[in-house]
């Protein structure tokens, strides 16, 4: 008795670590399959188990969607700026790729004008609504004179009236007070251009037997000599015939859209001080 | 009329220019845009003495005409008119009331429109103008009333004192 007394804690760790290893040496063939105790183990846990997690990941929610969103919240800052920054960038290489080809087009337009051009920037409108002008950034410093034709890259746009020395109104081909003397490029038909206000032209002085027809482009004749000849003006989207008179009523389109102007080029010749 | 309304007036009518020449067109339809040195030229014959504000209302018209149309002298003819009329009623009426100034820019605009017909039709050859005239009559009528309006909420217009 003494010596188990005296042995007790040696022989039960003994046996126990020989259980357990017995155990396991008998649990090494089947390690794919659970046993009694691994299946009775599980089955305890899993009611509890479920609860835990959820709690545990409503924990991690809150740390990761509350706790940790100071430095979120600085990074969305941070990134907000990044992207208006990358859009702003992104503006301005769009304008600048819009600005490029207008100006190519500018220039292809100068190419084709024999005369010296010098190019300019639409600065302002008339103040007024039913006068049709333009304001441009150059004026006699520049060279312009009064009178001297405008152009942008469609076609004709008006010319100059009023000279500044850094600044000049253009006078607009769809003005009232504007005649441009002009043909028609398939019939070389004649008239006069004359603006009507709202955007469109109409071809006065064309006799009713000239040859008209809608879709028919309108040129410069070049009478006059303020206009280069066979510039476009535009193209005629109406043509009336009445049973009397001797002129027909011809409606123009303007090749050049008046409203979306930015750049124009002033033709250097002619004009008067 | 003090140095400081002076300066007051004098950036009125650079701003009242800018803003019509190169900012408003670029976002409003030139229809709709407000006619913002008549509408000074208003308040001056509402508020402002007969004597000096009578040249200020005149060149005002010049102003506009420098950057509108062909004709030097065209609304500063009716802008002048517009004053007159505006100084002559003016002593009757209560002039510090906002409605009564929305109410004369938009009599106004339309004696403006009436008072350039009538001169383009006698004094030059573009008839077709008429058109242009009567077709933005009344958005020209009704944006300058609502501007006028807008000029009435700010603080300084219930001061009773002279225009600048």
């Amino acid at each position: 008795m003494e010596f188990l007394k005296k042995y007790i804690l040696v022989l039960v760790t003994g046996i126990g670590l020989l259980a357990a290893l017995i155990l396991f040496s008998l649990n090494v063939p089947r390690n794919r399959e659970a046993n009694v105790i691994e299946r009775g183990v599980m089955n305890l846990f899993a009611p509890v188990l479920k609860p835990i997690a959820n709690v545990s990941g409503m924990a991690e929610d809150i740390w990761e969607g509350y706790i940790s969103l100071v430095n979120v919240h600085r990074e969305n800052t941070s990134l907000h700026s990044v992207i208006k920054e990358l859009g702003s960038r992104l503006a301005a290489g769009d304008e600048a790729l819009l600005e490029n080809r207008r100006l190519k087009n500018l220039l292809d337009m100068k190419d084709s004008i024999k005369s010296p051009t010098v190019g300019t920037t639409v600065v302002g409108e008339d103040v007024s609504s039913w006068f049709r002008t333009l304001v441009i950034d150059r004026g006699a410093s520049s060279g312009l004179k009064v009178g001297m034709a405008v152009v942008a890259a469609d076609g004709v746009v008006g010319q100059v009236m009023k000279v500044a020395a850094n600044t000049s109104r253009v006078l607009l081909l769809t003005d009232h007070a504007s005649g441009i003397a002009a043909t028609i490029q398939r019939s070389r038909a004649r008239g006069v251009v004359k603006g009507k206000g709202e955007g469109l032209c109409t071809l006065e002085f064309t006799t009713r037997e000239e040859d008209v027809k809608v879709g028919d482009l309108v040129v410069t004749s070049g009478i006059g000599g303020v206009y280069l000849k066979g510039l476009p003006i535009g193209e005629v989207t109406m043509v009336k015939r009445g049973q009397y008179g001797i002129f027909q009523t011809v409606t123009i389109r303007p090749s050049v859209n008046i409203t979306r102007l930015e750049e124009v080029l002033v033709v250097l010749r002619g004009g008067y001080e | 009329m003090n140095r400081r309304n002076v300066l007051l007036l004098l950036f009125m009518v650079m701003l009242s220019v800018v803003l019509q020449v190169a900012v408003l067109p670029v976002y409003i339809v030139s229809s709709f845009k407000p006619d913002l040195l008549l509408i000074i030229a208003v308040f001056l014959g509402l508020r402002g003495s007969f004597e000096k504000c009578i040249p200020i209302a005149w060149l005002l018209g010049l102003v506009k005409d420098s950057f509108s149309g062909l004709y030097l002298g065209l609304n500063a003819f009716s802008f002048l008119f517009i004053f007159f009329a505006i100084k002559n009623t003016s002593d009757r009426l209560y002039a510090d009331s906002p409605g009564l100034f929305v109410l004369a820019v938009c009599t106004a605009s339309l004696a403006c429109s009436a008072i350039d017909l009538l001169l383009l039709m006698m004094f030059t050859s573009s008839g077709g103008i008429l058109y242009s005239i009567f077709a933005d009559l009344i958005p020209y009528m009704l944006i300058n009333s609502f501007t006028a309006s807008l000029v009435t909420l700010f603080p300084w217009y219930a001061r009773p004192q002279e225009a600048p």
